[in-house]
């Protein structure tokens, strides 16, 4: 038990340091912004920002693995859109929770797609997800002759508008997923062999991993967290259209990376995305309720982002030396 | 066991061709229990072929390969993998991410208990055995958990045996061993490989150096253009047969 926690403190320690300094950027943030606009912190409006922030967080936990595995997938945007229309224009002739489903289910197929081509065509998941981007939209913009879905019966809105205990259902749903995408990343042999992946593919193949399940099934499951998001979204709305979601996947890669996770794969935690997606969150809410231009909160956010991954880069350096000082003094202790 | 009078691993007549190169012209070798098989040979004289063949992830054209007293037509590497051979390469397949233990154990997590496809490592007996497979090597290592990208040379090397030898239970390759490491290094490296033999597994060691090959091996086996030239005990031989042998020029040994 002993060393089992002592992993554990080991572990939060190295991605401790970050998430630290992001939720301690979270706290001067929110404090900052209730200095001019004291409002922001009353219970309702910070619900109505855990909302607005829970699309984005449930997909970004997709991005998260799939990133720690050494892929990413740019088509979420395009898939969000498909996954939403489509939910809407069945729950027009279905019952709604066959709706619900069969969007959740569509963004599983579209994920498994975009697996099995990055799995089987070996070029960078960027090239391979920027045309599957394309192609998506261009069928959710297809079926849908372009045009916003409306007209939907309004028991497919219960999914979306629920509350519990006053909180909206996005934001539970945030939060359940969040807990089992921690946990399945950091405590199952899963989750071990995504980090593993992430780090050395061929050495996880050597070691009999097997590289198609993880590309597929990370594939897969981001699809079905895309597809949670825009069923989700389309519910809340009570309509969609073949234009959600553009530009989505900047805004959760950009979530994800600030979180830690390296884009280079293999390093990142659920408890860091998270505090990224609620600091992004509160840059682009706080900033316009104290009165800021909203073009200022994009540049904020971007700066953010510059910032901590050059952060994330001055570090790695300073471990590259530490390693070749290491190397030094061992070779220089010869018998 | 094993008694060591049976080889554990038989190959009988292999040739493989690469397009119209043959790298491995009827190679014979059996394999036994507990001792050190050094490869050498010049460049394209066809030891990492074999290394690769043992290890599945070539098929030979012709020849048969013994697993035990089982002929098994089609290598795999899941196969070889299964049987307990295993291969240390010289860029040391490590995850820089992950901590000694993790690598150690990768692929083969114990595990605590399961929730549908889920499965819960069990982070203590992970270490617990990590720290087991490492000791057994005569090497100690205080951090398991620090990511290994952190770690020296050696320590890397200790990792990566001690992980071979996890699945390892009959033949274990190392391809070039000592190739990158420094003098100290390449000693301890020497003294791991024959703590594994010691354990019982049969051991190829593929290296360029003979001083290595000499310090190390029971037995040379010197290959040339994809034939064996000279399988010998090390004390029936010396360094000048060994590197006529995989020159391709006739020696004549004393009185033998």
């Amino acid at each position: 038990m002993r060393s089992t926690v002592s992993s554990l403190v080991a572990r939060m320690a190295l991605a401790g340091g970050r998430n630290l300094g992001l939720l301690v950027t979270v706290i001067l943030a929110l404090l900052l912004i209730a200095l001019f606009s004291p409002r922001y912190l009353s219970v309702d409006n910070l619900i109505v920002v855990a909302l607005q922030v829970s699309f984005v967080g449930i997909a970004s936990l997709g991005t998260a693995c799939l990133i720690i595995s050494g892929n990413v997938d740019l088509s979420i945007g395009s898939q969000y859109a498909l996954c939403a229309v489509t939910a809407a224009m069945l729950a027009k002739m279905l019952p709604s929770p066959v709706a619900w489903i069969s969007g959740i289910a569509l963004g599983a197929i579209l994920g498994l797609i975009d697996g099995l081509m990055v799995w089987r065509i070996h070029i960078s998941p960027i090239i391979v997800t920027l045309g599957t981007l394309t192609i998506f939209r261009g069928v959710a913009l297809r079926v849908t002759n372009g045009f916003g879905v409306r007209g939907v019966p309004k028991s497919f809105s219960i999914f979306g508008q629920s509350r519990f205990f006053g909180v909206p259902m996005p934001v539970w749903v945030l939060v359940a997923l969040a807990i089992v995408a921690h946990v399945v990343l950091h405590s199952t042999t899963q989750g071990r062999h995504l980090f593993a992946f992430g780090g050395n593919r061929q050495a996880s193949e050597a070691a009999g991993i097997s590289g198609k399940r993880v590309v597929l099934t990370t594939f897969a499951s981001n699809g079905i967290l895309v597809g949670i998001t825009a069923v989700l979204a389309a519910s809340r709305i009570g309509s969609a259209a073949p234009t959600f979601g553009v530009g989505f996947e900047l805004d959760v890669i950009a979530a994800v990376i600030l979180g830690g996770v390296a884009f280079t794969g293999g390093e990142g935690t659920v408890v860091g995305v998270l505090l990224a997606v609620v600091l992004l969150g509160i840059v682009n809410s706080g900033l316009i309720s104290v009165g800021v231009d909203p073009h200022y909160a994009e540049m904020v956010k971007g700066g953010a982002l510059v910032v901590a991954v050059t952060l994330d880069q001055l570090t790695q350096e300073q471990q590259e030396r530490h390693r070749k000082a290491l190397a030094i003094q061992e070779r220089s202790t010869v018998a | 066991m094993h008694p060591p009078s049976k080889p554990i691993v038989r190959c009988v007549g292999i040739t493989k061709y690469f397009g119209g190169v043959r790298a491995l012209n009827n190679v014979s070798l059996d394999l036994m229990p507990g001792e050190i098989v050094a490869l050498v040979g010049d460049n394209g004289a066809g030891k990492s072929t074999l290394v690769k063949i043992l290890s599945g992830i070539h098929q030979p054209d012709n020849g048969s390969i013994w697993l035990g007293d089982v002929e098994v037509r089609h290598l795999s590497t899941g196969r070889a993998r299964e049987f307990g051979i295993e291969t240390v390469y010289q860029q040391l397949f490590l995850c820089d991410n992950l901590g000694a233990a993790a690598n150690v154990m990768l692929g083969q997590e114990p595990v605590r208990s399961r929730l549908g496809p889920l499965r819960f490592i069990d982070t203590r007996r992970s270490i617990e055995e990590a720290r087991k497979h490492i000791s057994e090597l005569g090497a100690v290592l205080d951090d398991l958990v620090t990511p290994v990208r952190r770690l020296s040379g050696g320590q890397r090397q200790v990792i990566a045996i001690a992980r071979a030898t996890v699945n390892a239970h009959h033949l274990i390759q190392f391809d070039e061993p000592t190739a990158a490491l420094g003098t100290r290094q390449a000693r301890a490296t020497l003294d791991l490989i024959r703590r594994v033999a010691a354990q019982g597994v049969a051991v190829i060691v593929i290296s360029h150096n003979l001083d290595d090959v000499f310090a190390v091996a029971n037995r040379i086996v010197a290959l040339r253009l994809g034939r064996i030239m000279l399988d010998t005990r090390l004390h029936q031989t010396s360094r000048e047969h060994v590197v006529a042998s995989m020159a391709g020029i006739s020696f004549r040994q004393g009185t033998s």
